[in-house]
């Protein structure tokens, strides 16, 4: 019998499509352990590629010039009887083998009776938190019965099991801090047919749609090195850096025509470029370097309250925690402007008023925002920019062609944004069904990472409480973010004479640098052209 | 299960009898392959000798104060059960096998195989291996030539500048004679002189094999043409052909004398190579070419006793270089050399038995006249055309350069092009950086060319050196800068040198008063330009450069007072207030 093993590119840092400079073997070749399979070139460096298993290539799965990044297949190794040589794959010891090979693998190990389960796909998160170990060695668990809690600095998530069986081993801790692919447990004796840990985990998994990044603040922004703008080579020659400076510059990527000196004379110092890389990593748009110590901003000054009075101190919430430096971050970074109008609902609270008891029957419950979000969604297809994101460089316009609205709920732990997936393909009572659900997870505090991520454009009312305009924060990389305020009946002014009419005001912030103000009012006119006419908002969706 | 492993002495390059200064380990210690063993001591360097393979030390079989050589055993080794890693397995067997190693198993067509191969072992070259194989890179250095350094080590700088100091010497003896030192006429001995310069270039090459040797740099002598944009194949002195594979390559292939079209082949007319052989010494010698090869040449066969005469097709004198630092150069030659002429052309060159007669032509041209010999010396051609750099897909323009990009990059690439054959200034010292920067991006690092200035020298008597912008090439641009002038008349040091035509002239930005140019004119001028390029390169200005304490009486103090001149704070001149 003979043992098949896929060979995958392993952890190679933050790189990803990466360029195959060079296949070293070919079909039919025998390789040993570590024998180099093929080259790598990032913009850092070249690296081989090292088999991890001895044995015959049966099939080589890139070309020369491919772009791979990890986890991507190699070469599929046929090992020989020699099964047991193969190396992990990754430092966490992980030797599943790989979702490609899940067909022969059990069948040519016959009972195969361990399983090592793995964190999956978790989105753009790493060193992970556990915050809760679920099971025990022991443990009898099903498919899907939580494993662990995992807390990122978005959400919550549990992870849940890919076979059935009993726990073997538990390879974390609470408290530990985890990545995809880390070996978590070793369940044994499955009783039911296993699951191949790889296609059931990208199914089964919290995984949150690749193509919808989670919205970050440019915390993430890649290091100068990987993505950055071309360095313009005139401005370059011309700063005024000695060569080591120009050296230090070159290697972390730094365009010295953009560092402002603070040497004498105004020369660019190795603390000047450290700087510079400090405020691209920190988010500050590129060219906007504070001089000096780096700090930019200056410090609200820090106050002994209890010299003035008796106090109680009590820590922030979790989400508060969370919120409090991404509505920091979006509020320093975007030059944010609001629009402010109105738009006359009246017909739209008869016509939700008379639907609402039908509704009600089937179990929907139609709310005003259902309105607002239907008819947002309507309004966005026109509007392209205001589902847009500006890229991590801020030279590029990312168009989305999905719309995911996310509103604003209230809970008593602080404010969460759940979203609604594909707002656009929904009707209205498809919206309001998960309106009510989503609140309700979010409530109770059940919302999943994924029912907060890939939010297009985000809606915050406060309706239900009071008030006539806000400004909102824009929910950035997301562009525009729709306030709505209470409504209120109001004389106003048709043909002539005065109508009492339910005027529902509406605050739209955008991010100046992708939207323009005559687009912003624009939006805002469409919008309550939309909610005036609300009929239309309950024709079906194609 | 396994025999004991002998550890042995590897190649230390031409040393023997080498003391042991330190054992590293004790019998009985396990050691990884690469564990340091003992220390050694040449009179160049200390260095470890490292386990070829993992394993316990069964026996030392040397002490602290023995000698050793190439093969002389270390210890004994029990080996482990697995037997080094493969990667120290390759590098044992890279310096065990030395310089001819190389053949491995695997793909039949590949005698040689190695990460970098540099084809070129000149200045640029080897520094590019030398770098590359520090950076841990596995490197081939190719070379048609018998002796690494290529042109500037053995037919270039270093010969020529052994030649230069000695017509110096005669030309400083010659011109105390009226300061009351008198010797009596020189007497040559052109052998004794040649076998002298040679032991100079023998000395620095020998210095580079050890060099390479030190590095596990493998050198493989033959011509290398490529035959794929990984491949390289290199026909040895011996007709013999090696297929050498690489992933990066370095092309370093330099540049050779240009000729002069329609001339006879006669051996009396030579170049600078042939120059510098020294054969014997012409009764009279006519250099076509008024650049600073012909004219370093000039200046070693006049110091020796020859009649030169120079002719330049162009108006003057070493084009490119500002006029007034020529001006003093030409004043001493002409009054020296037979004859020099500007602005005119060699039309004919007839081989008669009695001599070259050559025919000029041009406004000024003079009648023909009778030479012995003719050193041509007008310019250089990159060797671009003869390395088959098509079949590797390297782009190489109609002249022979191949173009590069900031990282020294051809339009391929994983393959590098440096120094003569990259473009102009053909000079060593650009070689070498670009050398250097060539080989760390090879090794992944992200380096690039971002030198600012590259300055110029001519070995003449006296020397001319010139950095950064040009008077001529301002005026050229139309932008302004300002000037501040030395005359060394004024330096105390000079004039105890017994010359007086020096001058020291630095190019200012008349906003920043940043230094952007300089040129020197005199004895050692080429040693005086570095501090103009540091301040170019580190952005100083006048005031940086004239307060910085010069020491007294040197000639370097001329920078400073030049920069003075500038500032209008310089006390050794009277200079009237500028604009006042």
């Amino acid at each position: 019998m003979s043992g098949r093993v896929v060979i995958t590119v392993p952890d190679i840092g933050d790189f990803h499509d990466v360029e195959v400079i060079e296949v070293l073997v070919a079909p039919g070749e025998r390789v040993e352990l570590e024998t180099p399979l093929i080259t790598l070139e990032t913009d850092k460096a070249t690296m081989d590629v090292p088999a991890t298993a001895a044995g015959t290539i049966v099939e080589l799965a890139v070309q020369k010039g491919a772009r791979v990044s990890q986890g991507d297949a190699i070469a599929v190794l046929d090992t020989g009887a020699a099964a047991a040589t193969v190396l992990p794959t990754s430092e966490s010891g992980q030797s599943a083998p790989s979702p490609s090979d899940t067909q022969t693998a059990p069948a040519a190990a016959g009972k195969i009776s361990e399983t090592g389960l793995t964190i999956p796909d978790i989105g753009d998160f790493h060193d992970v938190e556990v915050i809760e170990l679920l099971v025990a060695v022991g443990d009898t668990i099903e498919l899907e019965t939580p494993l662990l809690t995992l807390e990122t600095d978005k959400a919550t998530m549990d992870v849940p099991a890919t076979v059935a069986g009993r726990v073997l081993a538990v390879h974390v801790a609470k408290g530990a801090r985890v990545n995809a692919g880390d070996l978590v447990v070793t369940v044994g004796g499955a009783a039911t047919a296993l699951a191949p840990a790889g296609s059931a985990s990208a199914s089964g998994s919290p995984q949150p749609e690749k193509a919808a990044p989670v919205p970050q603040p440019a915390a993430r922004v890649e290091p100068p090195t990987g993505s950055s703008p071309p360095i313009e080579e005139a401005g370059f020659s011309r700063a005024h850096a000695s060569p080591s400076v120009r050296r230090y510059a070159r290697e972390l990527g730094v365009d010295l025509g953009r560092v402002s000196g603070t040497g004498p004379k105004g020369r660019v110092t190795h603390e000047d470029v450290k700087a510079y890389v400090k405020t691209a990593l920190s988010g500050a748009p590129a060219g906007a370097v504070p001089s000096g110590d780096g700090s930019a901003l200056p410090q609200v000054p820090v106050v002994d309250f209890a010299a003035f009075g008796p106090i109680d101190v009590q820590p922030l919430t979790r989400i508060q925690k969370i919120s409090g430096p991404r509505l920091h971050a979006s509020w320093v970074n975007v030059p944010h402007v609001t629009q402010h109008d109105e738009a006359d609902i009246t017909e739209m609270e008869s016509l939700r008023t008379e639907l609402k008891a039908k509704a009600a029957s089937v179990g929907v419950k139609l709310t005003p925002l259902a309105f607002v979000v239907r008819a947002c969604a309507r309004v966005l297809a026109g509007f392209p920019r205001f589902n847009s994101s500006l890229d991590g460089a801020g030279e590029n316009l990312v168009f989305k062609k999905y719309l995911h609205i996310g509103f604003a709920a209230d809970t008593p732990n602080g404010l969460v944004v759940p979203v609604i997936r594909d707002a656009d393909r929904k009707d209205l009572y498809e919206i309001a069904r998960d309106l009510a659900l989503l609140s309700e997870k979010a409530r109770t505090g059940r919302l999943s990472g994924a029912d907060m991520q890939g939010g297009c454009f985000t809606i915050s009312s406060l309706g239900g409480i009071g008030g006539t305009a806000f400004t909102p924060i824009i929910n950035a990389p997301e562009v525009a973010i729709l306030g709505v305020s209470r409504s209120q009946t109001r004389p106003v002014w048709q043909s002539g004479q005065f109508v009492p009419r339910l005027m529902l005001p509406l605050s739209l912030s955008y991010d100046h640098r992708v939207i323009d103000g005559a687009d912003a009012a624009r939006f805002t006119v469409a919008l309550a052209g939309a909610l005036a006419e609300p009929r239309t908002l309950l024709e079906a969706v194609p | 299960m396994s025999e004991p492993l002998e550890q042995l002495v590897p190649d230390l390059g031409d040393f023997r009898d080498v003391e042991v200064i330190e054992i590293l380990v004790r019998s009985g210690d396990r050691v990884e392959a690469e564990t340091p063993l003992i220390t050694l001591e040449t009179d160049k360097a200390t260095m470890d000798v490292p386990a070829t393979a993992a394993g316990v030390i069964r026996e030392v079989a040397l002490k602290k104060g023995d000698r050793v050589s190439m093969g002389s055993l270390i210890l004994t080794l029990e080996e482990s059960i697995e037997a080094g890693t493969p990667a120290s397995a390759g590098a044992t067997a890279a310096a065990e096998e030395g310089t001819d190693s190389q053949v491995q198993a695997g793909q039949p067509a590949v005698d040689v195989e190695a990460q970098l191969v540099v084809l070129g072992a000149g200045p640029g070259g080897y520094t590019a291996a030398f770098r590359a194989a520090d950076l841990g890179l596995d490197v081939l250095l190719v070379d048609r030539w018998p002796q690494l350094g290529g042109v500037c080590l053995n037919v270039g700088c270093i010969p020529s500048k052994a030649l230069l100091h000695a017509a110096k010497v005669l030309e400083d003896v010659e011109s105390m004679a009226e300061h009351g030192l008198m010797f009596g006429d020189p007497s040559i001995d052109i052998d004794l002189l040649r076998q002298w310069k040679n032991k100079i270039v023998g000395k620095l090459t020998a210095g580079l094999t050890i060099l390479a040797k030190q590095r596990r740099v493998r050198v493989l002598r033959g011509f290398g043409r490529f035959t794929s944009p990984t491949r390289m194949e290199v026909v040895e002195p011996d007709g013999k052909t090696r297929v050498v594979a690489f992933r990066h390559c370095v092309i370093a292939a330099g540049s050779e004398p240009s000729r002069l079209p329609g001339l006879p082949a006669d051996s009396r007319i030579i170049d600078s190579t042939g120059a510098l052989e020294l054969k014997e010494l012409p009764g009279s010698m006519l250099v076509v070419g008024g650049g600073i090869i012909g004219l370093e040449m000039a200046c070693v066969y006049d110091g020796l006793g020859s009649r030169v005469s120079v002719v330049e097709l162009t108006p003057g004198l070493m084009p490119g270089c500002d006029r007034d630092l020529v001006r003093p150069l030409e004043k001493r030659i002409r009054d020296r050399y037979e004859r020099v002429m500007t602005g005119t052309g060699v039309s004919r060159v007839e081989a008669l038995d009695e001599g070259l007669r050559v025919s000029f032509e041009g406004g000024d041209a003079p009648p023909p006249a009778l030479y012995d010999r003719i050193l041509v010396a007008v310019g250089r051609v990159p060797n671009g055309r003869l390395i088959n750099a098509e079949a590797a897909g390297v782009a190489v323009d109609a002249r022979g350069y191949i173009a590069v990009d900031r990282q020294m990059r051809t339009n391929v690439p994983n393959i590098f092009a440096i120094g003569d054959i990259a473009g102009q200034p053909m000079l060593a010292h650009k070689a070498t950086h670009e050398g250097k920067v060539a080989a760390e991006v090879a090794a992944g690092q992200k380096s690039s060319f971002d030198a600012r200035v590259i300055p110029s020298v001519a070995y003449t008597d006296p020397e001319i050196a010139w950095v950064g912008i040009t008077e001529e090439q301002a005026k050229s641009e139309g932008r302004k800068v300002g000037k501040g002038l030395f005359p060394w008349m004024a330096s105390g040091r000079s004039l105890a040198l017994n010359r007086d035509e020096g001058f020291t002239k630095l190019l200012f930005d008349p906003a920043t008063h940043r230094v952007i140019g300089g040129g020197i004119v005199g004895v050692n001028a080429g040693d005086l330009i570095s501090e103009v390029a540091l301040a170019i390169e580190l952005g100083a200005d006048a005031a940086d450069v004239g307060l910085t304490i010069h020491p007294h009486p040197t000639l370097s103090e001329t920078v400073a007072f030049a920069a003075e001149a500038f500032e209008g704070t310089l006390t050794d001149l009277y200079a009237p207030k500028k604009g006042a």
